[in-house]
């Protein structure tokens, strides 16, 4: 029935473009002096046919299956309900709806099968309904937009005007989905809080999550403090970027000024692969090559060093990072103009000098631009600490001792078998908001540097 | 044969500065200079005029090599400076640009403070040894360039913040500071206003106590109004060149002539 509908649509608005163009052309056929070209009268139709539909239909798809359940259940006998939990009444809603659907497990009673029988009856009809109801909208519009057909109509004015309505809801779309995205975090957030104190989530040094799910299991009280962790990953964080902003930034400045157009054109797709990479693969590469090698060589200066250091992790994770930071710096350099490149030339200046001087500062807040995105995916970044850090948190800063991360938790947190209202499944959620809130410090941070030195170079 | 007598015994009066031999450029495939022969005076302002794409200004670039850092471009045939083959393998262009400097069609200053667009050339090529004497060479080229008492007050401030004019004159003292002895000018005034041509003219007339310029230009008005030599390319070939004057009024060739007179171009 919705494929129908849509169809039944989309026919009345081509129509509906149809007729208005042609109905404008005639116009000015006729000698009249037209506002709008005859386009424009024609996709004022389609758009007024268009939009409202495709919203009432929307919305009728969503609201629908809500709506009948309702009715459904209202309309089941008296006394069946009653005395019985949510869960029990979830269940029965369940047991209906598969019915209707023609899965009949058992034997069920018969006001299950009226139920379910009443339910198709109502899709059936809702169905009907709402094709009737489209057709209704497009008819009007067609009618409403034809009659605006005249000589002075501002055709063109409207459809901007209804264009511009759609991008506006587009960008909230985005907007929406973030705000939303914070809300289910702030609230299962706000929730641990209620069982564990904020302060001590926030200052507590200690981080051992492990609490008895059932009354009867023997454990030790949890304790639920974020330092370590979040500790743990701007460790591993610091040496991703110390590793792999220089390489970066070397690698995009021999490619942008120095490399031959044949090597240019082989080494940056090469480079780009690297992007392509999934972190798995890199985590395999972590454990599997780059620790026993870090081992091997604290083991020869006789350096005890433990098998899940942050330094693997971060130096494969800067590996990650390398292809980020080096086309921004390289797009950044690019997008220096010539005739500044020219200019420094022609004052005498080496290539180098050029480049260090006039390029690079030049070039500087679409780097910094790459390089907080980058420490930005290094925060958030997953898949290569949970294969290759470690899992227990200590308040340490060596790179060489192992330490975990805020995103390994939220993983060890959230598998196995969890239930949604103890802390230590809710902890998971408090350490997303908090990472969260990091990233979004560090992108305030980046915006304000970015825009400070455009100021100065603008 | 009066003229030629007083032409040659202005060349014998001045020193020769470039002297071009059977110079060609080849872009690619395109045969872009032909054969120019050409002796620039020093301490002389000598205007390459033409229509657009007559090579003028591709010929202004093999002074400095700035062409070098265009892959297809390939220079034949000789260019001395000071009787020195600037081609030749020993020459290294960085040091060659420092002694023939050059500003650009379009204003370019380094999105820096004023102070450091004019302090970048003697910072690279250690003009100066000390905070005071590089204070002393940015005021010098600044004044130099008829821009001190504009900018004197601001000048930690943005080189990119200052008017179409001010950022040309900003270009001409860096340039300037380097202490060339050569300045090659493309079309230095073709993005100004009357008001900054007139401004940059002047300067142009005053730079040539210190050095031999070399500027191109499309406006005959300015060629005439500026320099003491022209030189009149088209179509690859230089066509002629003399002294301005004549030049302008008695041309011995028939394309100038077209060209002065408004037929071709």
């Amino acid at each position: 029935m919705t494929g129908f509908a849509f169809a039944l649509l989309l026919t009345a608005a081509l129509a509906g473009y149809m007729m208005n163009r042609q109905a404008a052309v005639t116009l000015r056929d006729g000698g009249q002096r037209l506002h709008s070209l005859g386009m424009f009268h024609g996709l004022y139709a389609l758009l007024a046919v268009l939009v409202p539909a495709i919203i009432i239909v929307l919305l009728w798809l969503v609201l629908q299956s809500t709506v009948i359940n309702r009715l459904v259940m209202a309309g089941l006998p008296d006394g069946v309900l009653d005395n019985l939990g949510s869960g029990a009444i979830q269940l029965i809603k369940a047991e209906i709806q598969s019915i209707s659907q023609g899965r009949v497990f058992g034997d069920p009673e018969q006001w299950k099968m009226d139920a379910a029988e009443r339910m198709n009856s109502l899709r059936a009809a809702s169905g009907w309904l709402m094709l009737l109801v489209v057709a209704a909208v497009s008819a009007a519009a067609l009618f409403v937009t034809r009659r605006s057909v005249r000589a002075e109509f501002r055709a063109r004015q409207a459809v901007e005007g209804i264009t511009m309505g759609l991008l506006i809801s587009c960008s909230l779309v985005a907007i929406f989905v973030t705000v939303g995205i914070v809300l289910s975090l702030v609230f299962e957030s706000i929730r641990f809080f209620q069982m564990v104190p904020i302060t001590d989530f926030l200052f507590g040094t200690s981080w051992e999550p492990q609490i008895p799910i059932r009354e009867d299991q023997v454990a030790a009280e949890g304790a639920f403090g974020w330092l370590p962790v979040i500790l743990g990953t701007l460790v591993i964080t610091f040496v991703a970027i110390v590793v792999a902003v220089p390489v970066g930034l070397m690698s995009a400045i021999y490619l942008n000024e120095f490399a031959s157009k044949r090597f240019r054109a082989i080494a940056k797709p090469v480079l780009e692969l690297l992007a392509g990479i999934p972190t798995v693969v890199y985590g395999f590469f972590a454990i599997l090559t780059v620790a026993p090698a870090i081992r091997a060589w604290g083991a020869s200066l006789g350096l005890p060093i433990a098998p899940n250091t942050a330094l693997a992790a971060g130096s494969v994770m800067a590996v990650m990072l390398i292809p980020f930071i080096s086309s921004f710096a390289d797009d950044a350099l690019s997008a220096v103009p010539r005739s500044l490149r020219d200019g420094s030339m022609a004052l005498g200046a080496t290539r180098a000098e050029t480049v260090t001087k006039v390029l690079f500062p030049a070039a500087i807040p679409g780097i910094v631009g790459g390089v907080l995105l980058a420490v930005s995916r290094a925060i958030g970044e997953t898949m290569i600490v949970v294969m290759a850090a470690g899992l227990i948190a200590k308040m340490t800063i060596n790179p060489l001792d192992s330490v975990t991360t805020v995103t390994v938790q939220i993983v060890t947190l959230l598998i196995g078998d969890t239930s949604f209202d103890s802390p230590k499944t809710l902890a998971a959620f408090a350490l997303g908001l908090m990472l969260f809130i990091v990233t979004l410090l560090i992108n305030i941070v980046a915006l304000r540097i970015v825009r400070k030195y455009r100021e100065l170079y603008d | 044969m009066y003229d030629i007598n007083r032409a040659e015994s202005a060349v014998t009066q001045q020193d020769i500065k470039i002297s071009a031999r059977n110079v060609q450029v080849y872009y690619g495939d395109t045969h872009a200079i032909k054969d120019v022969n050409v002796e620039i005076l020093d301490k002389t302002v000598t205007a390459f005029i033409g229509p657009s794409g007559c090579g003028k200004s591709t010929f202004l670039r093999c002074i400095n090599r700035m062409n070098d850092s265009i892959d297809i471009a390939r220079i034949e045939g000789q260019i001395r400076l000071d009787g020195q083959d600037i081609y030749d393998r020993k020459v290294d262009p960085v040091q060659l640009r420092a002694r023939v400097g050059m500003v650009f069609q379009k204003p370019n200053p380094f999105p820096k403070s004023i102070y450091d667009n004019v302090a970048y050339g003697p910072k690279i090529h250690g003009l100066a040894r000390n905070k005071a004497e590089l204070d002393e060479i940015v005021e010098k080229s600044l004044r130099g360039s008829a821009l001190w008492n504009e900018v004197k007050d601001r000048l930690l401030e943005p080189g990119t913040g200052l008017s179409g004019g001010q950022q040309q004159r900003l270009c001409i003292a860096r340039a300037v500071a380097t202490a060339p002895e050569v300045l090659l000018m493309d079309e230095p005034c073709s993005a100004l206003d009357p008001i900054a041509t007139g401004q940059v003219e002047e300067l142009i007339e005053q730079l040539r106590s210190q050095f031999s310029v070399v500027i191109v230009t499309h406006s005959m008005q300015q060629a005439a109004r500026v320099s003491q030599k022209t030189a009149f390319f088209h179509l690859g070939n230089l066509v002629e060149y003399g002294e301005t004057d004549d030049i302008f009024t008695k041309p011995q060739d028939s394309r100038t002539e077209s060209y002065i007179s408004g037929r071709i171009g």
